[in-house]
């Protein structure tokens, strides 16, 4: 080997620290480049490919009961290729011994042997279940731990509660898709329909695959309205349809908008790790000036110096792919895994995706190119006299020929603010000062060292900020479930009857039966447009209170007025309050005025209110309900448990057939968790820039000391014990450390609201208001000041180690 | 050839250094003028901050010129130090002279013998395998061949400096140029170093070197002596000879 | 340790401050063992400027290492002011060196983001001397002696290397400790700063301080109390080295193993007059009278030579017998260094500068005679 290209190898293999930590630095940020880049990728392929697998229903219709015959005629219609029916009905069921029930929506199918949409993909056990025995979808084990050839009790509506045994587990990629928050799945045979008190032979869904255009979404659509009609005409009634592509899973557009949060985030950290590369390449320059200087004077020039480092940087790139690669991959395959997990679709096995590793390769070798280019052109330019002098004048002797310079501008700064300080009476002692001025001894490494841990902090604190906001958002929509307990029956109760009962409990304040219409909201052409659920709590309700945008709340006296949710908007961009818009209700088409357009999550279709007043008269159901809240006086998450289990309980004995109750905060827990999911990744893009920060700040410490390693010998020299020596390096991080956090403070704000915007718009399609939340500077505040002294407890360490002849001698 | 001979090796004419700072301007050589001629070993003779490194970072072109010139006759040109740019200094110095430090300067991270290739590696004047080959002679010439594949650090003081004039001959120039060579040496090994010194002025070569030992003037073929940024003519010995004890009464 | 407060007074007095019990430092490389010091005995006492000279390369910075507890000897002991150094932890020994030593070195001597004030300030922050609040006072005093009074609030960088140097030992000096070492304090600086630099070691000298600097530079010697010569790691006879001050200091610790001591009770005659001599002698303790003898017993003393003065050396450069008696003096014993014809005429080779200078010493102590015997025949003949 050439002695030039020896001594670059030699500079790779010898500081192993160094390179470790320049390597690791450029890894990071390729790593998680390419965990979102091949997660992407991956979920993008197999979201769709494993949805189609299964052959997904295009359309689902939830319907009132029909038989074999009338499906037999649903299965003529134009376009459809396939159709089946099922029967789904609600119970709860837990495992033995427990007392927590969980509701979940059992699917009857007509043959599993036969079954041909929606497939089901076995996990473990029978993927047939016999008479009496179920299958339970994995979703399941979130709840409660399950395993096949176990049993467990349900409970139906009116009481009985038996047992049943659980013969598989199985995956159901394409049934509720839609929404991940629907309840888990069960499975029975017809001959078991009976066991659980149902009718035989009745199904009340259709599911149904279209012979061609299966991802054209006018064309199902439009076989949708063929069936709707048929149904309609054939005097059943469809109170619920959905649609949707073969080869798109229906939350694809949501999980692409999560990832491209993370993605925005994974550059942030690239340009991070890439600042701390410049950092730490300039130091190394810096040590290396001494080697630059002996190899001009050997006759090298400015080219060579220049290829001899670039093919340095070049080669800390290659080592670093050489670890951000495979664990890139392995990453961008565990977080794709996690994500199918939770959407329920599973992968088609690990593999490289090559637009990840190219993307990987690129960023890998540019960044140590582009942040090391400063410092390389700038090293390889250096006269031979600066390079030596450093070190050779001070050993000849001719220093004092260079005489005095004058202090810089931020040195007489220090200087004349320690004296107003010492005016003023305030003394810092000496150890403290210098520990103080080493801070902005290297102004360029603690601007860079600064920028990373406040960018990592900044996000920190916005991860948190945005999650509060995601929360508070959720709660706002909760005011419109304020109920503590809501309580369904199975059939229709008299509102008197049910209040009477509900208040000999003292606890329960008032009763509210509510009353529930689905609608079509038609285009102006007629064409079927949206679904609308319109629900109808009275007039005077206590329990909704509405974020109105425009126009006002629902009256007693309404007829034909709905309030609408904002999603309103996606089919009348221009709509205002006062405006009259086609829907389709009971089958019959009708303008209904807008009174008033009012926030709401816009994950499901669009929902209206409507007085109860004047819709339980249209369903003739004056005067009752099947659907009650109920307020309490006390809405604690516990007391609302306690109080939604009491009446549960007290309805069933006096003979009331209750199908579910929940406490009022449930719905939102569910609804917080699945945003958890999104705030879980958020944190861990978090840590990870964190983690570049606190090594940019390690690196810089140990710099730092590296490079006053004489200074320190001076200090002990004079009297310097170890504990004064570590607690200068050591208050010298945490200063950095206290900065950042300072800066971080106010970057957050701007953060908070970017990330949140991004967020809500990626999940909820409408902006939401920001919430600030202490929790996430304490956090962070308590976490730098740990990572700071982490980062400097090394070098403060090796700083006291070092003998004072090791770095005064120079006999 | 035959008039480049006639002419010094080196010429310096009114050199002149000064370095600016806040406190004014300091003046390290104040108008040397001095010929050095070939095969002479001369011996620039100061104390510490006399300005003797200052000036021989004039003639190595190391450092900047405030007034003056330093002319250098060799290879068959001409050369005008201060007229070239930095870069074309770093490949013509590479190939004209070989510089000895104190301190030895050797590259840690290199083998003796990759240390002594490096001059010829970066002027490209041999072929990697010759330049290995050559390396390895100049090594046995200071009797350091059995430890060709060490680090400098395994190898002694004196052992390293010998490494360090072994790679200053790699390119085999006409000048040698050294900085207080035996400086940081026992007086043993800096006695053998001496000697190296005076073989190679014996085979022609010319050497200059500074030193604030002035035990050494006798052994320089020419001395010059340096005190404060100015030559002073050689002094004949014993000019300082004090007998502060001297007894009489 | 306990009375560091109160500065020490100028005394003379023969009191041990520092012992080194046969100091031997090897420091072991891949290279093989390399001996800096080969077994050094040292005592310094209280209030002596002493100076350590050697080349480079000699072992005197590696001494300097021992004294100051900055490198652990490989055997041997150090003991200042009746404390073990290296019975200290490395940490303990810092706080250690900070009460009892002031130490100015010859490069990074201030420490760069500190003002000078602030500097001089540390180590009394470092070993808790003085009140917060007298401690700049302090400081201040220590400049205004040493001339820095107006630079105070710069910083090292923007001072000259001179004026650093005397921040340094303004630092040295800061927590009052009683001896303050010096690597090469001088060897960056032009004359005339070094020169003052000398002027304040000496008056720190003259306040009691214990001063031990290191050194290249024999001519330093002139201005120090005592001189203590290294050369590969032995010291080299202390009279040597004074007395015949242009041998190289190989030749010096050559010498060094050659001579041999012999003892004289006072007022015993070392030399006859007309005796044939065959040794040169040094003298490295007590006085010699140098006595013309009359014939009737009456003597002339013609003159008194005292410690670090040599003679004999007339004898032996001219052949012939001795000019003139030598007598101890009256008062106290005398201690001569010896060195054999042979030896001597080896010496006067290898160093032609100390033969030569010894030849000028010859010529002047003949004229001297002449004068004296011109003196006492006036005197005979006066009578």
């Amino acid at each position: 080997m050439r002695p030039r290209w020896r001594k670059v190898f030699s500079d790779l293999v010898d500081n192993k620290a160094r390179t470790l930590l320049v390597v690791l630095s450029i890894a990071v940020g390729v790593f998680a480049i390419g965990v979102i880049v091949g997660a992407y990728k991956i979920i993008e392929a197999d979201m769709g490919k494993s949805y189609a697998a299964n052959n997904p229903a295009n359309i689902e219709i939830r319907m009132s009961s029909f038989d074999d015959v009338f499906l037999s005629t649903l299965r003529k219609v134009d376009g459809v290729k396939q159709a089946e029916a099922r029967r789904v009905f609600g119970v709860r069921i837990r495992p033995l011994g427990e007392t927590q029930w969980t509701s979940i929506n059992i699917i009857t199918m007509q043959s599993f042997e036969e079954n041909e949409i929606n497939l089901l993909v076995p996990v473990s056990g029978a993927t047939v279940p016999l008479k009496n025995e179920i299958l339970l979808e994995q979703d399941i084990l979130d709840e409660f731990d399950v395993s096949s050839g176990d049993t467990i009790e349900f409970q139906l509506s009116d009481e009985t509660i038996k047992t049943i045994r659980v013969v598989g587990i199985v995956q159901d990629s394409s049934t509720d898709a839609i929404d991940f928050l629907s309840p888990p799945l069960g499975y029975i045979s017809p001959k078991t329909l009976r066991f659980f008190k149902q009718p035989e032979d009745s199904f009340n869904r259709l599911y149904a695959t279209v012979e061609t255009g299966q991802d054209d979404e006018d064309h199902i659509k439009s076989v949708l309205a063929a069936l709707k009609d048929k149904i309609e005409k054939n005097d059943y009634f469809a109170w619920r349809t959905f649609h949707s592509k073969t080869h798109e899973h229906p939350l694809e557009s949501t999980v692409n908008a999560v990832l491209g949060i993370l993605m925005a985030l994974g550059i942030l950290i690239m340009f991070l790790s890439s600042s701390l590369i410049a950092n730490t390449l300039s130091a190394l320059l810096n040590q290396h000036l001494r080697h630059i200087g002996v190899m001009k004077l050997l006759g090298g020039r400015d080219e060579i110096i220049f290829r001899m480092y670039l093919v340095l940087l070049l080669a800390f790139g290659l080592l670093s792919l050489l670890i951000a690669v495979p664990a890139g991959g392995q990453g961008a395959y565990a977080l794709a895994k996690y994500v199918g997990d939770k959407m329920g679709f599973s992968l088609l096995g690990y593999r490289i995706v090559p637009l990840a590793l190219y993307i990987q390769i690129a960023v890998g070798m540019l960044v140590p190119l582009v942040a090391g280019f400063v410092p390389v052109i700038k090293g390889s330019k250096v006269t031979v006299q600066k390079a030596l002098s450093g070190d050779l004048a001070r050993e000849s002797g001719e220093q004092a020929e260079k005489g005095a310079e004058r202090e810089s501008r931020t040195e007489r700064f220090q200087l004349k603010l320690t004296r107003l300080l010492v005016d003023r009476g305030i003394r810092i002692p000496r150890p403290l000062l210098i520990s103080l001025r080493n801070t902005f001894r290297q102004r360029n490494r603690l601007i860079l060292t600064l920028f990373t841990l406040t960018m990592g902090g900044a996000i920190f604190v916005s991860v948190f900020n945005v999650r509060v906001s995601l929360r508070n958002y959720v709660q706002v929509v909760g005011n419109y479930f304020l109920a503590d307990v809501t309580i369904g029956f199975a059939k229709p109760y008299r509102l008197n009857e049910v209040e009477q009962f509900a208040l000999t409990d003292p606890r329960v304040a008032s009763v509210e039966g509510w009353a529930f219409a689905s609608a079509e909201i038609l285009d102006v052409d007629g064409s079927n447009a949206d679904n609308m659920d319109i629900l109808a709590p009275p007039a005077e309700s206590k329990l909704v209170s509405p974020l109105l945008v425009e126009g006002r709340w629902i009256q007693k006296t309404d007829v034909k007025k709905i309030a609408i949710s904002e999603s309103i908007y996606h089919t009348y961009p221009d709509l205002k309050a006062g405006d009259k818009i086609l829907i389709k209700i009971n089958g019959r088409e009708e303008y209904w005025e807008v009174v008033g357009i009012f926030k709401f999550v816009g994950m499901e279709g669009t929902i209206a209110y409507a007085p109860y007043e004047y819709i339980s008269r249209e369903q003739n159901m004056a005067n009752r309900s099947s659907s009650y809240r109920i307020l309490s006086n006390n809405h604690d998450r516990s007391h609302q448990d306690i109080l939604a289990k009491d009446i549960d309980l007290y309805f069933r004995e006096n003979g009331f057939q209750v199908t579910d109750t929940t406490p009022g905060l449930s719905m939102m827990d569910d609804a917080s968790e699945s945003l958890d999911i999104l705030i879980a990744f958020l944190l861990i893009m978090a840590m990870l820039t964190a983690t570049v920060g606190s090594m940019g700040l390690a690196g810089t410490m140990s710099m730092n000391v590296l490079e006053r390693t004489r200074e320190i010998g001076i200090m002990r020299a004079i009297g310097a014990t170890d504990f004064e020596i570590i607690r200068m390096v050591l208050v010298e991080g945490l200063l950095i450390g206290i900065i950042s956090f300072g800066l971080s403070i106010i970057l957050a704000i701007p953060f908070t609201y970017l990330l949140s915007t991004i967020v809500s718009y990626a999940t909820f399609e409408t902006p939401i208001a920001v919430v600030f939340t202490p929790t996430g500077y304490f956090i962070w505040l308590g976490l730098v000041v740990i990572l700071s002294v982490l980062a400097s407890v090394i070098p403060a360490r090796n700083a006291a180690r070092l003998t004072i002849r090791e770095v005064l001698a120079y006999e | 050839m035959t008039q480049e001979n006639e002419k010094p090796l080196i010429e310096l004419n009114k050199v002149v250094k000064n370095y600016t700072t806040e406190a004014g301007v300091f003046p390290a050589l104040k108008g040397i003028d001095l010929h050095i001629q070939r095969g002479e070993f001369l011996g620039i003779i100061g104390k510490s901050g006399a300005g003797k490194s200052t000036l021989l970072n004039m003639f190595t072109g190391v450092d900047q010129i405030t007034s003056g010139e330093v002319i250098i006759h060799a290879n068959g040109k001409s050369v005008t130090l201060h007229e070239m740019s930095e870069n074309e200094l770093a490949l013509w110095r590479g190939r004209t002279m070989g510089v000895i430090y104190q301190s030895f300067q050797l590259l840690p991270m290199l083998t003796l013998v990759q240390n002594v290739m490096m001059p010829m590696d970066m002027s490209g004047l041999y072929h990697p395998r010759k330049s290995r080959e050559r390396a390895l002679e100049l090594l046995e010439m200071v009797e350091l061949s059995e430890h060709a594949h060490k680090l400098p650090t395994y190898i002694s003081g004196g052992q390293q400096q010998r490494v360090a004039i072994a790679r200053a001959l790699a390119n085999d120039p006409p000048l040698l140029v050294a900085d207080e060579p035996t400086g940081s040496l026992d007086s043993v090994t800096a006695d053998h170093i001496f000697q190296l010194f005076e073989n190679l002025v014996e085979s022609g070569r010319t050497v200059v070197m500074v030193t604030h030992d002035k035990g050494l003037m006798p052994r320089f073929s020419r001395h010059v002596e340096i005190v404060d940024g100015e030559l002073i003519a050689p002094s004949p010995s014993g000019r300082r000879l004090g007998w502060g004890q001297e007894g009489i009464k | 340790m306990t009375d560091r407060s109160q500065p020490q007074l100028a005394s003379l007095s023969e009191k041990p401050l520092i012992e080194m019990q046969q100091i031997v430092k090897t420091f072991v490389n891949a290279a093989g063992e390399f001996t800096a010091l080969r077994g050094i005995d040292l005592t310094l006492n209280e209030g002596e400027f002493v100076a350590i000279i050697g080349k480079s390369g000699s072992g005197k910075s590696t001494l300097l290492n021992m004294l100051t507890g900055i490198d652990h000897p490989s055997t041997g002991k150090v003991i200042v002011k009746g404390v073990d150094v290296y019975a200290m932890s490395e940490s303990k020994r810092s706080l250690w060196r900070g009460r009892n030593l002031g130490i100015v070195f010859q490069f990074f001597q201030l420490l760069p983001m500190l003002n000078l004030l602030e500097n001089v300030m540390l180590p009394m922050d470092y070993v808790g001397m003085y009140g917060i609040d007298e401690r700049p006072k302090k400081a201040m005093e220590l400049l205004r002696m040493v001339g820095l009074e107006e630079h105070a609030q710069k910083l090292p960088r923007a001072v000259s290397t001179g004026q650093q140097q005397s921040a340094a030992i303004a630092r040295a000096l800061s927590t009052d400790a009683p001896i303050i070492v010096a690597d090469e304090p001088t060897g960056n600086l032009d004359s005339r700063s070094a020169s003052h630099i000398i002027d304040l070691f000496d008056e720190l000298s003259s306040r009691g301080k214990t001063i031990v600097m290191v050194t290249h530079d024999p001519s330093m010697t002139k201005r120090t109390s005592r001189t203590v010569v290294i050369s590969d790691g032995i010291l080299v006879n202390e009279t040597i080295a004074q007395a015949l001050p242009l041998l190289s200091q190989a030749l010096m610790k050559e010498l060094s193993e050659k001579v041999e001591k012999i003892h004289f009770q006072p007022s015993e005659t070392i030399l006859r007059s007309k005796e044939s001599v065959e040794k040169f002698f040094m003298i490295a303790k007590g006085k010699v009278d140098i006595i013309l003898q009359g014939r009737r017993k009456e003597d002339l003393v013609i003159s008194q030579l005292s410690a670090n003065d040599f003679f004999g050396e007339i004898e032996l450069i001219r052949g012939g017998k001795s000019i003139a008696s030598v007598r101890a003096a009256a008062d106290e014993p005398v201690e001569l260094l010896a060195i054999s014809r042979e030896d001597f005429g080896w010496l006067m080779k290898e160093s032609p500068l100390t033969e030569k200078a010894i030849g000028n010493i010859v010529q002047k102590r003949l004229e001297e005679k002449k004068q004296a015997d011109r003196r006492k025949k006036r005197k005979l003949l006066g009578r």
